[in-house]
């Protein structure tokens, strides 16, 4: 009975989905290489053609490093296949630090509006541009209906937006988005990091990661650390445990003899 | 006033049918406008009435005056004096100024180089006088009044290092034997009266350099340029020549004559400055459209931006070219004329993507009672080899194009410098390292130093920080940022960053001026870059705790 059951809600669940895509054609996915994040996101992986949205809190929503930071992971898979804008209000996005991550920010088109208008109607003309394959926007507030124009424009040709939600310094709290368009929301913070045994100093930088909304997905939290190994083939992020010490140590022995 | 005619001095007899005079019409009356020696000679002057004229001198053979054609074919003159120097400018009815600074060495020298300009204008039928002087006035003056015994000796003169020398031409021209086309060869019949001077024995005159007073001492006060009245007045007065003027009080000269007296003086002498508006070529990169009615819709504006969008860039790829900023001017029907630009990263000639980067901006016109007249033209006019889709990696070059129509639709709405890429700068002071560069270049340079941990965030100004450090050269063990205190968990550094001494006056060098930089993480897992501003061992200048940056 319970067999038949699941089968009976498998179906179902195509069917939803098939109506759900409607004319549009399936979208492509970016994989993080690890089946405990990748089982939560709807076709194993990052959807590509679709806008994603990141948070972040506390004074992060101001000044929105480790937002920017995740972001441009998630970027960094893309930015092989074309071109990569970054649309901000504030220019102090430092390149050699985008660098430092292995982020191609010498390509990096940077565009910088005076309000909330011009960066949404740039983060809309550049996600409709053809050879545009991932174009990542601080924003304070997108809502519903420019999340809707943003989601057409990502459709044109397929790109991909980040939108990191951030307001301006010493500027007043909105209130939290209720509903959105995005079809992720990522609410991210800088981690503690654990530099390698017996090494003074810090070590890669990690984030705390939780996956809050995701259309035809679960949510999810992790901890990710920037993969410093990742040249072009894995992703530049990599899962962690949430607890450092002896589970890190053991997983890295476990990649080592992989 | 009676001409001196130092032009005049040995004129050897013209060898025209007789006596020719150009007619004007001036408010009703017919009055000679230009007239040649022989017609001079039974006391014809020009400006008399025609009727008069021809009862002195029946046998007199007039033809009507074209004011305009002489003035185009002047223009046409200076543009064709390009060939000399960049800069040249109309001077009046009858003359061109040519700013020869920097460039009589290509003819190895100022008297080599006016006389071949001399020789060329001969050869094309237009006799002429040069002078070359320090500044335009004196240059002027010694073109149009010096005695022609002097510009005979003028081979005597050497060639001196310039500052700014100015070359005059008082271009003399004289219907040709045939009077029938001479509308089309004279370029100022005004100056027939002085016809027939003996130009193939006339060099040009080179003044040497900080020298003009002297040449200008012996001519006659209408050579510095001065309105009639004041020119009457001053011969009136007995002051016929320039030196006399030079050594009387000036504020009476002002008070008597006005102040062009002096101004003309001074710039003549080169104790003023005087500005020439010199002729650029037009671009033949234009077009144009003229209403019977006046537009006022937007709508409107923008299809007739896109139909001269058409006809411009239809040229343009008959011709194999493409431009890379365009204007659009709107000019209305009450004179003001609202320009509009856009730029192009990549030079181009798409009508319809210059009429959607056009509609935006034409928002900002205002028609107020209509806009009458539309001109577009093209600058930075370009070879551009026609587009052929490529077999292989077509996908790739259309998304090259379509970057390149993004940057350019993003910079013309938001801005020049508001869309660029990050480009390396040698230098180790983090603020200096990366600059901006155009957003569509070919070259992506070599990488900043990955051994060197960088923020994400780098504060446009570093925020100073209340610190507790242990010893004095350890990294803080608590810091408070922006009112939140923060207790460091992890720290590494120092990585000493000295200021370019070289950027700076010797007073500001010192060990004051060195930041050694910390990564340090806080508790809660966040990453800063903070520095501190000189040593402790200065005991006047205790060093400071600075935050600069915010890493992933």
């Amino acid at each position: 009975m319970s067999g038949s059951r699941a089968a009976r809600l498998a179906v179902l669940r195509d069917q939803v989905a098939t109506l759900e895509a409607g004319t549009r054609t399936p979208s492509l996915v970016q994989p993080f290489g690890d089946p405990r994040v990748d089982d939560c996101l709807p076709g194993g992986g990052l959807p590509l053609g679709r806008w994603h949205e990141i948070v972040a809190e506390g004074m992060e929503t101001e000044v929105g490093a480790a937002a920017a930071g995740f972001g441009a992971m998630l970027a960094r898979p893309l930015a092989a296949s074309g071109a990569v804008i970054w649309v901000m209000r504030r220019d102090d996005l430092y390149a050699p630090g985008l660098e430092s991550l292995g982020f191609p920010a010498r390509r990096l088109i940077q565009v910088r509006v005076r309000d909330e208008a011009q960066a949404l109607m740039a983060l809309e003309d550049a996600l409709g541009s053809a050879g545009v394959a991932a174009v990542l926007g601080e924003t304070e507030d997108v809502d519903l209906t420019a999340g809707r124009r943003l989601q057409l424009a990502c459709e044109k040709h397929g790109a991909t937006g980040l939108i990191l939600r951030r307001r301006p310094f010493g500027g007043p709290a909105r209130k939290a988005a209720t509903g959105s368009a995005a079809a992720t929301r990522w609410r991210v913070s800088s981690a503690a990091s654990h530099p390698p045994p017996g090494e003074p100093g810090l070590g890669p930088p990690r984030w705390s990661v939780a996956l809050e909304r995701c259309r035809g997905g679960r949510p999810g939290a992790w901890f990710f650390e920037w993969n410093e190994e990742a040249d072009h083939g894995p992703h530049p992020l990599r899962m962690v445990p949430g607890l450092a010490g002896d589970e890190l140590a053991a997983a890295e022995r476990v990649r080592r003899i992989a | 006033m009676p001409h001196p005619g130092p032009l005049r001095g040995p004129v050897p007899p013209h060898k025209g049918e007789g006596a020719l005079a150009l007619l004007i019409t001036d408010r009703g009356v017919r009055r000679l406008y230009a007239l040649n020696d022989a017609a001079r000679a039974p006391g014809l002057f020009a400006g008399q009435k025609a009727t008069d004229a021809a009862a002195l001198v029946p046998e007199l053979v007039t033809h009507e005056a074209d004011p305009d054609a002489d003035a185009a074919a002047l223009e046409a003159l200076c543009d064709w004096c390009v060939r000399f120097s960049p800069a040249v400018a109309v001077d009046g009815r009858d003359g061109l100024f040519l700013d020869i600074s920097g460039v009589s060495h290509l003819w190895a020298g100022e008297q080599a180089m006016a006389d071949d300009l001399l020789a060329r204008l001969c050869a094309n039928g237009i006799p002429a006088r040069i002078a070359v002087a320090d500044t335009a006035g004196a240059a002027w003056a010694c073109a149009r009044h010096l005695p022609s015994s002097s510009m005979e000796e003028g081979p005597g003169m050497v060639v001196r290092p310039l500052r700014r020398r100015v070359s005059a031409i008082g271009v003399r021209a004289m219907p040709s034997s045939s009077p029938g086309h001479g509308d089309h060869t004279t370029t100022q019949p005004s100056s027939i009266e002085e016809e027939g001077f003996p130009y193939p024995t006339l060099r040009a005159f080179i003044c040497p350099p900080g020298a003009q007073a002297g040449p200008l001492a012996t001519l006659p006060v209408a050579a510095l340029r001065l309105d009639e009245a004041a020119a009457a007045q001053l011969a009136r007065l007995g002051l016929t020549r320039i030196e006399r003027l030079i050594g009387l009080p000036r504020a009476q000269l002002t008070r008597r004559f006005g102040p062009q007296v002096v101004l003309r003086l001074d710039q003549a002498l080169g104790q003023a400055r005087e500005a020439l508006v010199f002729r650029r070529p037009p671009s033949p990169w234009i077009d144009r459209l003229a209403f019977a009615e006046p537009l006022s819709q937007l709508d409107d504006l923008v299809r007739v931006a896109g139909d001269l969008a058409e006809r411009l860039c239809e040229r343009l790829r008959t011709e194999g070219r493409g431009a890379r900023r365009f204007e659009l001017i709107c000019c209305r029907a009450d004179g003001k004329a609202f320009p509009v630009q856009v730029g192009l990263s990549v030079a181009g000639r798409d009508a319809r993507v210059l009429t959607r980067l056009f509609a935006p901006k034409l928002e900002t016109v205002d028609p107020g009672f209509g806009i009458e007249v539309v001109t577009l033209s093209a600058e930075g006019v370009e070879v551009l080899s026609a587009a052929q889709g490529r077999l292989d990696n077509s996908r790739a070059a259309m998304a090259e194009e379509g970057v390149a129509a993004l940057v350019d639709r993003l910079t013309n709405r938001l801005g020049e410098g508001a869309v660029w890429r990050a480009e390396v700068v040698e230098s180790h002071v983090p603020e200096r390292a990366s600059r901006p560069a155009p957003a569509i270049s070919a070259s992506v340079t070599a990488g900043w130093d990955p051994d060197r941990p960088r923020p994400i965030r780098l504060l446009a100004h570093p925020e100073a920080i209340a610190v507790m450090a242990k010893l004095p050269d350890d990294p803080p063990l608590l810091f408070t940022w922006r009112g939140q205190r923060r207790r460091v968990r992890l720290a590494e550094g120092p990585e000493r960053i000295a200021e370019e001494w070289w950027r700076k006056p010797v007073g500001d060098i010192g060990p004051g001026f060195v930041r050694d930089y910390y990564r340090v993480e806080d508790e809660a897992g966040g990453r800063f870059w903070i520095f501190r501003a000189g040593l402790y061992d200065d005991a006047d200048n205790p060093p400071r705790w600075w935050l600069h940056g915010v890493f992933a």
